[in-house]
């Protein structure tokens, strides 16, 4: 199945869950509703014709309007490459964890939470693993983050 | 003796200790020699790449992505570049395009020589180490001739490659893969009929097929695991679709497996260097738009690219201004970590530290 082939088998297929996106360069790029994310996650893997058994990367953006989240997986069987993501408001920022379907996504959530401070439903493990245990400072990649004075921060 | 009681205790393996290669701490559970539970810890060299990317013009972020993984920094250079062409569409002059797979695969020869010395020291034989550098020095050499740095190496921009290479790399190239071609049997000879090295990497720390899968393991590790996935065949990119080469995979999934799987590789990285070598064609090696103040206009894709230790990816977004809106490095070695617990354990300590190993983890890339 070539790149075009497989966007137009997901639009035909689920034309009414998945709506493609123009900025998506190379690969095909979707967006999903958030509460159908599960849904359709289990659905691209149990699709005898696309098999996404493989997970490469998970993705949390600032676009200074909206949160996102970009899931890119791809299909060892079939030899596919997809992306999708979730538009999440400032307000709501929060996501179902795919860890039922992709194992390897667990960590991947972790990161995107401690960073982004994008919440993950059912994650079962959401603990600080790349900033220092006792940070206070925020979520880092948040583009309205500021960097705090770290030469002024009192001695513990 | 029958009602002798074990118990149960925590040994911490690092975060300097000289085998988890950087700082990774692993938290045991023993019981015994024995190991029960593996608790990864990590994050002690977050350096926030991603963020500093964000601050930085495309072509400021190369020379930082080269710090992302930097054994293998020729690919942090090309994965970004690629991001920035395929987002751009833009095209790349022919000798550049050979010239960056010649130094893709002469770095991967780099690292897997690194990790055949490494690997063996932590197993215990000290001669292959001095072995491996020994070579690996050859490649360093070449690169300095290039671009002259010998580890992070700025060299592969987007639009083609930094600068052209001397006259002398030619020959010195042929001969440095003359070199290290016949040093394979040397290497393959002392550790390959081994007994203490058979018995300390044969059948230890089977990473099954459906495990590896799931828990998105990539490049050398998931073929010696019997999957036959490499991202040079299977996703081609650059023109590695042009060289004829063959693909090594394993059977069985454990230490000696990923061992021999990478020297394997390294034999077919010289097949790949001398076919380009004799292609190599003449002609501009960058592209006229190629400029310090590049600006990418608007989109984003997620380009991935088979390192030495597997798969490198980069989610590149762009909103058409002066820095990229986001820039999310992958590494394979994140996964890699984060599979340890689930096939590492109920195996001896010492054990830990040849599977450890093996999988050819390097701390900067699950860190960023």
């Amino acid at each position: 199945m070539t790149r075009q082939e497989l966007a137009s088998y997901i639009v035909e297929k689920y034309g009414d869950l998945m709506k493609p996106l123009e900025s998506g360069k190379y690969d095909p790029l979707f967006v999903v509703e958030v509460d159908k994310l599960v849904d359709i996650a289990q659905k691209l893997k149990d699709d005898e014709n696309l098999k996404f058994d493989y997970f490469c990367n998970l993705c949390g953006v600032d676009t200074n309007e909206n949160f996102e989240a970009v899931y890119n997986v791809a299909s060892i069987t079939k030899n596919l490459r997809l992306d999708f993501k979730v538009i999440l408001p400032y307000d709501k920022a929060e996501v179902e964890s795919l860890q039922s379907v992709w194992p390897a996504i667990g960590w991947y959530e972790r990161e995107m939470w401690e960073l982004y401070g994008i919440n993950v439903k059912n994650h079962g493990n959401l603990t600080r693993f790349l900033l220092p245990d006792d940070w206070d400072q925020g979520f880092p990649m948040r583009k309205n983050w500021d960097a705090p004075d770290f030469k002024r921060m009192p001695e513990k | 003796m029958a009602d002798l009681r074990t118990e149960e205790f925590v040994v911490n393996m690092g975060p300097q200790h000289p085998s988890t290669h950087g700082v990774c701490r692993l938290v045991l559970t023993m019981d015994g020699e024995k190991v029960v539970k593996i608790e990864p810890v990590i994050g002690y060299l977050h350096r926030a790449i991603e963020k500093v990317c964000e601050n930085r013009t495309y072509m400021q972020c190369i020379p930082i992505l080269d710090r992302f993984e930097y054994v293998t920094s020729m690919s942090c250079n090309y994965v970004f570049s690629l991001a920035t062409e395929r987002i751009a569409e833009m095209e790349v002059p022919e000798r550049a395009e050979y010239l960056r797979v010649i130094m893709l695969e002469l770095n991967r020869i780099a690292s897997h020589l690194l990790f055949y010395g490494v690997t063996a020291m932590d197993i215990g034989a000290l001669t292959p180490f001095l072995y491996g550098l020994r070579e690996r020095e050859l490649i360093i050499d070449l690169f300095e001739m290039t671009c002259g740095q010998r580890l992070t190496y700025n060299y592969i921009r987007i639009g083609g490659v930094s600068r052209d290479i001397p006259k002398e790399f030619e020959p010195k190239c042929r001969e440095a893969i003359k070199i290290i071609s016949e040093k394979m049997a040397d290497y393959e000879g002392l550790l390959n009929e081994n007994p203490i090295w058979l018995k300390r990497t044969k059948g230890v720390a089977v990473l099954p097929k459906e495990l590896a899968i799931a828990y998105g393991v990539s490049g050398p590790v998931l073929r010696a695991s019997g999957v036959q996935y490499d991202l040079r065949k299977n996703d081609p990119y650059c023109i590695y679709d042009r060289f004829d080469f063959d693909i090594p995979v394993g059977q069985n999934g454990d230490c000696f497996d990923r061992y021999m799987l990478r020297l394997n590789e390294i034999r077919e990285s010289i097949k790949i260097i001398t076919q380009a070598l004799d292609g190599l064609p003449e002609g501009d090696i960058k592209n006229k738009k190629s400029r310090m103040t590049y600006k990418a206009p608007a989109g984003e894709t997620y380009t991935r690219i088979e390192n030495s230790r597997g798969e490198m990816g980069i989610y590149l977004i762009s909103d058409g201004g002066k820095k990229p809106l986001r820039v999310k490095a992958k590494g394979a070695s994140f996964n890699h970590i984060q599979v340890l617990p689930h096939f590492g354990t109920n195996m001896f300590i010492a054990d830990l530290v040849a599977n450890f190993a093996t999988l050819d983890v390097i701390m900067p890339e699950v860190d960023r």
